[in-house]
């Protein structure tokens, strides 16, 4: 099941109440059609597939321990502010490591990148593109062309204007295809 | 606008099925524990559980309350009681030693023997 903000949200809300109440099969709903979104969040800030999965994880976890905080009508951008704020919390703690010890950082192997996307070819691409955008337009780009959001609901749960997301997606589309033009994948672009 | 939107499939983490349901599976096994605790506190048990410490700290500062209320209250009320003259004469105590009482003063033995002259 996919979720976006607005499609379904009266399902939205029944799940986010029976998942209050301990439903687990409402809370795999909820998990399973909120998930994309998350990754995306969580993969635009952290730059890597594992950080990702770790952080989506955290964040649907820490959303249920507070589920009676959130709106229901509210869930999608609810849940992706924790998964930021995890996101960044993950971010700095790497930021530190990194800083304390330069042995301490891992290589760039294939153990510390994107395991799925490494599969093909166009995956290492993108993720290296990806790599040059910023945070936001990461965000916004995976939001809006990997999950299939609408500039409003992008512009909610970024606290930002219907405009501001127009102008991050545009931005970020024009970087991506001139880093992935000339890495020969033109034939992915439309 | 949607016309231009890249093909970032290659980055959907549902794209490889296990991995996707694996990634689902670690998510339900870490909210088993949180759903449980969910579960029990609808039950009534579980309210009952989940209520009682509050419920008791409530019952003994209320019991805490009474006590010192009580403590202020009967005293006074007591006092009063032996103020009234009409009621000490209605439970035949005679005016003297009411006033005596009241006063909370121990009468004389001058004081007895006059008393008992007074009001044979």
């Amino acid at each position: 099941m996919r979720v976006s903000w607005y499609g379904t949200m009266t399902d939205t809300r029944e799940l986010v109440q029976r998942a209050r109440a301990g439903d687990a099969r409402a809370f795999e709903e909820l998990v399973r059609g909120h998930y994309r979104a998350a990754y995306a969040t969580a993969r635009a800030l952290t730059g890597n597939d594992m950080d990702a999965e770790d952080v989506v994880q955290d964040g649907f976890i820490k959303a249920l321990e507070r589920l009676d905080e959130c709106d229901p009508d509210r869930f999608a951008g609810w849940l992706l502010t924790i998964v930021r704020n995890r996101a960044h919390n993950v971010r700095e703690r790497e930021q530190v490591r990194a800083t304390a010890s330069i042995e301490d950082v891992e290589p760039a192997g294939p153990d510390r990148t994107d395991i799925g996307a490494e599969r093909d070819e166009l995956g290492a691409a993108l993720n290296e593109a990806l790599a040059d955008l910023s945070p936001i337009q990461r965000e916004v780009v995976l939001l809006h062309d990997m999950e299939g959001w609408k500039h409003r609901e992008i512009a909610e749960s970024l606290s930002m204007s219907e405009v501001m997301a127009r102008q991050h997606l545009f931005q970020a589309r024009k970087r991506l295809r001139e880093l992935l033009s000339r890495d020969e994948l033109k034939e992915y672009l439309p | 606008m949607n016309d231009d939107r890249l093909d970032l499939s290659p980055l959907d983490p549902t794209r490889d099925p296990v991995r996707y349901e694996r990634a689902v599976g670690r998510i339900m096994d870490a909210a088993a524990l949180p759903l449980a605790r969910r579960r029990a506190r609808l039950t009534a048990v579980g309210q009952v559980s989940r209520w009682w410490r509050p419920m008791l700290a409530m019952a003994a500062a209320v019991a805490i309350a009474a006590v010192s209320i009580l403590a202020q209250v009967q005293p006074a009320a007591a006092e009063s009681e032996l103020s009234t003259s009409p009621l000490a004469e209605a439970m035949g105590i005679p005016s003297t030693v009411a006033t005596w009482m009241t006063s909370g003063t121990a009468p004389s033995p001058i004081d007895v023997f006059e008393d008992i002259e007074v009001e044979p």
